[in-house]
């Protein structure tokens, strides 16, 4: 039997705006260009060109033990390679930003391969093998699921999320990792823990205020679309509330 | 609404304290830390576009924060309706509203006794830390530069 994921439900646009990030066949829309270079600097875990320090020998080279598991689950590059776990860390803004933290760890369980999400409030930060997290990173920045203002990478002192705009549009940063410039283009000048980059990474304009109101996957009440209005995503977290209360992590129908 | 840059926060300033009767302003916002607080970057500089010190009245005011809210003490209940003339003309981009309430102490508490003893200035209770070795601003404003405003 052929099962066909249904990734959420719900009927309003924000709804379909996280079904479509989390369904991996999705091919999510490339908005912005970042280098290889420019990515390294924002996570800052090494210099640009160095190689790739290591914390094991690669996998070909070591005694596995015979699993079928092992033989199964092929390694991803980074995880054959013997690379570092390192992090990226995303901020999200309430007010209309194309992703949120548990939005963000459900699409990247539906699209990544080795990951390990943790899943705050405000902030959403992912580990995984260091050259495996910097192939991620380059969807996570170019795509639809990023905006320059409302979405920052902050690997500490994250604060901001839930805070008003600042008066040009920029999520508030206390460490104002990235700048708007009069061109109207953001620019990182540190990286993702605040330490200051040799050079500037632009990560593009900031998109359209309409635009990111259709595009966003939280509901807002005040300035976008108010969670009361989806009637079935309001059935479906009532009916997963009655069973958690009810009957705890064994939810059983009656 | 949004938060305030320093150079608004200087514009908006320049207009209020052109009202007469305010007795104390207290800039209330999110902390502006001169150093990196948490993380592997603990303790590096934290150099911010936000944090500046602005000239109010012929005053310097240095800007900890980014301001948000502008909680002010006034004499009676008529300035009120002049502050909100001031912010409703001020604020153009984005909105921004006046509430009437008490959101700062008018005297000081048993609590306050007992941390800072009878010769705490009551003019800094409920501003800030009255063993603070920063000073607060103090703005002298005559009848005559506020003539020029139209309130």
């Amino acid at each position: 039997m052929t099962r066909t994921p249904q990734f959420g439900p719900g009927t309003s646009v924000v709804a379909e705006n996280r079904r479509r990030q989390m369904d991996p066949s999705h091919k999510l829309v490339t908005l912005r260009h970042v280098t290889d270079d420019d990515i390294v600097l924002l996570l800052g875990h090494r210099a640009i060109g160095a190689r790739y320090p290591s914390v094991h020998p690669p996998i070909i080279e070591q005694q596995e033990p015979a699993c079928p598991m092992r033989r199964l689950v092929k390694p991803t590059e980074g995880a054959r390679n013997g690379d570092r776990v390192r992090y990226i860390q995303f901020a999200d803004s309430m007010y209309n930003a194309p992703c949120q933290p548990y939005q963000r760890t459900y699409a990247e369980m539906y699209r990544f391969r080795a990951i390990d999400p943790g899943t705050l409030s405000g902030r959403q930060i992912v580990e995984c093998r260091e050259r495996d997290l910097e192939q991620y990173c380059r969807l996570l920045i170019e795509t639809e699921m990023f905006d320059p203002t409302l979405v920052s990478l902050r690997g500490a002192t994250v604060h901001g999320h839930s805070l008003r705009l600042c008066e040009n549009g920029m999520m508030f940063d206390a460490l104002q990792r990235c700048i708007l410039t009069k061109d109207g283009v953001v620019q990182y000048v540190k990286d993702q823990i605040g330490i200051p980059l040799d050079r500037v990474v632009e990560v593009g304009k900031p998109l359209d205020s309409d635009w990111l109101k259709e595009h966003s996957t939280i509901f807002h009440s005040l300035v976008g679309t108010a969670l009361r209005e989806d009637k079935e995503y309001i059935e479906y977290l009532q009916r997963i509330h009655s069973l958690r209360t009810k009957y705890g992590f064994m939810p059983t129908e009656v | 609404m949004r938060m305030l840059g320093p150079d608004t926060t200087k514009r908006l300033l320049d207009r209020i304290v052109t009202v007469p009767g305010i007795r104390r302003i207290l800039l209330n916002g999110q902390n502006l830390p001169l150093v990196v607080p948490y993380g592997p970057a603990r303790g590096e500089k934290n150099p911010h576009s936000m944090r500046k010190t602005i000239k109010v009245a012929d005053s310097d005011i240095d800007l900890h924060v980014q301001v948000g809210t502008i909680t002010l003490e006034v004499e009676d209940r008529t300035i009120i309706e002049k502050i909100r003339s001031v912010s409703t003309a001020f604020f153009v981009d984005f909105s921004c509203y006046v509430q009437e309430g008490r959101f700062m102490k008018s005297q000081p508490s048993l609590v306050d006794y007992a941390k800072y003893g009878p010769k705490a200035d009551p003019t800094m209770i409920g501003l800030v830390d009255p063993k603070r070795k920063e000073q607060p601003s103090v703005i002298w404003y005559s009848e005559e530069q506020a003539c020029g405003w139209e309130i």
